[in-house]
């Protein structure tokens, strides 16, 4: 379903799905934001790809989260345990679940919009729009870079173990096999790279002028009355949010005393 | 005399930190309508002259003398001529501007794509959205091309899920589809099956009659080179030869050259083998070749029992690649396997390791299943020729190449069974090179040495003969030689069922995913 709506709708939602989290700033915002992003996500089948690709992301960030905010956080005054200068505040915690949230939030939003937008439709609907091709191909390049890393890497492993590499075994063994296939990765996509940029140039590529796209891409009346509604809604939180601190007066209640 | 569209005289042009020319005192004007042959080994400077036709190298690649003058509808005033003299005040060429006018294909297929088109289609129409064609036209024009080029069933596949001979004939849609009035194709026929190569000498046929001036680029003396206005023989960097076919074939500068003259030729008394140095390996003429230590001792080194396999084809359907495929390579003996492009050869072959497991059925290396065994654990019997040479080539020189994974097999004897490899195959001269520095001869030789360093019992070869000149094919010949002399199993798969006989002491055909015999 979501990977049928338009690209645009899905970078609409997703734009306001951020910005209304980052200006809300508030945890029960930004857990009912994630909430839905595991909804939306189930619903579209990538929920197992969004949580192994967030996991790598925001394990440790949660991990330094915690250790930074929850045990060293000057401005905590309700002590729950202390070990010297290491003191667990109510406030450190507070602080931690709030940049957490917002965090998790906004990377699960990003994700899952990669995961579901179909990449030529974007790039064709940029160069409906007479955006150019250049950005078009960085962002599709990097939408697509994660494949295109998993790909190569693929190839170089299949050699070498086409050539006795045993992959597997212990942890340090997997880190020594790991560190053969870097240095050729790196290459490899540099290389790749370079052979890319003179097909590219061949194919008329950094011509000047209009250009136009082979896709046609559907919309709807009902997709561009929603992306208005959504882009105004993250407008008007955006503004509330600014307005808010320019007269000091909190949007939502907030946990953190810390957090402004 | 009409004029040339494309008329060009390199006085010489040298790569960066080289000190020989790898181009020099080549001369060549195209005319509308006319097929224009440049043959030459691996090496010979073909392909550099290829990309400085096409304005792909630039003064950051090397130091060009000489000039290139483009004339014809669309080009500037008629008429644009641009003299380089090797400084820093030379004319840069704008490659987008060019390609307008002077269309190329490289050696390697996949370098041609863009890389971020989802169908065949689309990657048919890129070059034609960046010219503002409107969409209807486009549209006719992809499949118009693509019906010429055999495509039109592909059109809505990812271009990274198609064959070796497939991508070639998109590499060659991707150019043609912009119709420029020069065509630069550069070993076009190159891992195509028979159907594949008729298809393409058709479309180059009718490019030709519609005006269109071809420059093919080549290391075979075949029909291409046969139905071509003017042709030119490059060693060393420089012509050695040049004239109609028939001036060619009897010159002394082909018979020296590594270029591969099909049996056909001497067959019929136009080639002088008496000129040659090694014996041509395809053709019949290599047909009393198949050595062999024990073939038919019946006891398998390799055997498939009913081995199946399937490929996602979208939507959740799943399309049979391999059907209850049952084979047996004995010791000593080589079996080629042969079929249209896309058949699935490269994907049995990758059975044979295990990089692809059988969804039914088994696959038993020296009568031991290999179900359980790691590819590197494997290995250690099973040698396996990748189809494209860079996916194999991931070090930095050639030798430490070779070397890879050595170490496990012969100790401290690694290196110098490694140096042998290099040997083996000529290359060991260039051993501290880049494997990328090589010609894609030279890579598929490379590629080759890793597999022999090895001494495995049973060699797997994708496409073995693909990209290498005569030198190239002799050293396959004697390699396989030398591996059935010593009892290994070699099992090839190969588009060409010329070579296929030649080689093969049982040949058999892939097609509709079940083996038959030829």
């Amino acid at each position: 379903m979501l990977s049928r709506l338009n690209p645009l709708t899905t970078l609409a939602a997703s734009g306001a799905a951020i910005a209304l989290t980052m200006a809300a700033s508030n945890w029960p915002v930004s857990v009912a934001v994630a909430a839905a992003v595991l909804a939306a996500g189930t619903g579209a089948g990538v929920m197992r790809r969004v949580l192994a690709a967030s996991a790598v992301i925001l394990l440790p960030l949660w991990f330094s989260l915690l250790v930074l905010h929850g045990l060293f956080f000057p401005e905590g005054r309700i002590v729950l345990a202390g070990w010297g200068p290491a003191r667990i505040t109510v406030e450190g915690l507070a602080f931690a679940l709030e940049m957490g949230t917002r965090t998790t939030a906004c990377v699960l939003v990003l994700l899952l919009f990669s995961f579901v937008v179909n990449v030529a439709d974007l790039v064709a609907m940029m160069t409906t729009r007479r955006i150019p091709p250049q950005f078009g191909y960085v962002l599709a390049s990097t939408l697509t870079l994660a494949p295109a890393i998993t790909d190569q890497l693929s190839r170089i492993r299949q050699a070498q173990e086409a050539r006795g590499l045993v992959l597997g075994g212990s942890l340090l063994q997997r880190v020594a096999a790991a560190r053969l296939q870097m240095v050729p990765l790196v290459l490899a996509l540099i290389q790749e790279a370079a052979e890319r940029a003179h097909a590219l140039d061949a194919r008329g590529f950094s011509s000047p002028g209009p250009r136009s796209t082979y896709r046609e891409v559907a919309d709807s009346r009902g997709q561009r009355t929603f992306r208005r509604a959504v882009l105004g809604l993250a407008a008007a939180a955006v503004i509330l949010r600014l307005c808010a601190s320019w007269f000091g007066v909190p949007v939502l209640p907030s946990l953190s005393a810390g957090n402004a | 005399m009409t004029t040339p569209v494309l008329d060009a005289y390199i006085e010489s042009f040298s790569f960066h930190g080289e000190t020989a020319p790898a181009v020099h005192g080549v001369g060549l004007a195209v005319q509308p309508g006319t097929l224009a042959c440049v043959l030459g080994g691996a090496g010979s400077g073909k392909s550099t002259l290829g990309r400085l036709l096409a304005g792909w190298l630039r003064s950051a690649d090397g130091q060009l003398r000489g000039r290139l003058s483009l004339s014809g509808d669309g080009v500037p005033n008629g008429a644009q001529r641009l003299d380089f003299a090797g400084t820093e005040d030379d004319p840069r060429i704008s490659p987008a501007a060019w390609s307008r006018h002077v269309g190329y294909v490289s050696q390697d297929a996949a370098a041609m794509l863009s890389g971020i088109r989802s169908t065949v289609a689309e990657e048919l129409a890129f070059g034609l959205e960046n010219r503002g064609m409107n969409r209807d036209s486009m549209h006719r024009r992809v499949a118009d091309v693509a019906s010429k080029t055999g495509l039109s069933p592909l059109l809505d596949r990812d271009p990274g899920s198609l064959s070796g001979g497939e991508l070639r004939r998109l590499a060659i849609a991707c150019c043609v589809v912009t119709d420029p009035a020069v065509l630069i194709l550069d070993d076009p026929l190159s891992s195509l099956d028979g159907e594949g190569a008729e298809l393409i000498r058709d479309l180059i046929a009718g490019l030709v009659a519609r005006g269109a001036a071809v420059v093919h680029l080549g290391q075979v003396a075949g029909l291409l080179f046969s139905q071509a206005t003017h042709c030119m023989v490059l060693d060393g960097g420089t012509v050695t030869a040049q004239g109609t076919p028939a001036d060619v074939l009897l010159s002394r500068g082909l018979a020296e050259s590594g270029v591969v003259v099909p049996s056909e030729a001497v067959r019929h008394g136009r080639y002088r083998p008496e000129a040659t140095a090694p014996e041509p390996v395809s053709g019949s003429a290599a047909a009393s070749n198949k050595v062999s230590s024990g073939a038919g001792t019946g006891e398998s080194s390799l055997s498939f029992r009913n081995v199946t396999y399937s490929l996602p084809a979208g939507q959740g359907a799943q399309r049979a690649v391999l059907t209850e495929v049952d084979l047996e390579v004995e010791p000593g003996q080589t079996v080629a396997i042969t079929g249209p492009n896309g058949a699935g050869k490269s994907t049995l072959l990758r059975h044979v390791n295990g990089l692809l497991r059988p969804e039914h059925g088994e696959v038993l290396v020296a009568g031991l299943p290999i179900r359980g065994k790691s590819t590197g654990a494997i290995a250690a019997d099973v040698g396996l020729l990748f189809q494209h040479p860079r996916d194999q080539l991931f070090e930095r020189t050639l030798v430490r190449e070779v070397g890879f994974g050595l170490d496990r097999l012969f100790g401290a004897e690694a290196e110098a069974h490694a140096v042998q490899a290099l040997e083996d195959v000529g290359l060991a001269h260039v051993a501290s090179a880049h494997p990328h520095d090589l010609p894609a001869s030279g890579q598929r030789l490379l590629a080759l040495a890793t597999v022999l360093a090895r001494q495995p019992a049973v060699i797997a070869l994708d496409e073995p003969t693909v990209g290498l000149d005569r030198h190239g094919l002799a050293r396959l010949q004697t390699a396989l030689d030398t591996v059935t002399l010593r009892g290994a199993a070699v099992l090839i798969v190969t588009h060409d069922l010329a070579y296929a006989r030649t080689v093969g002491h049982r040949v058999l055909r892939l097609q509709g995913g079940r083996l038959q015999d030829t």
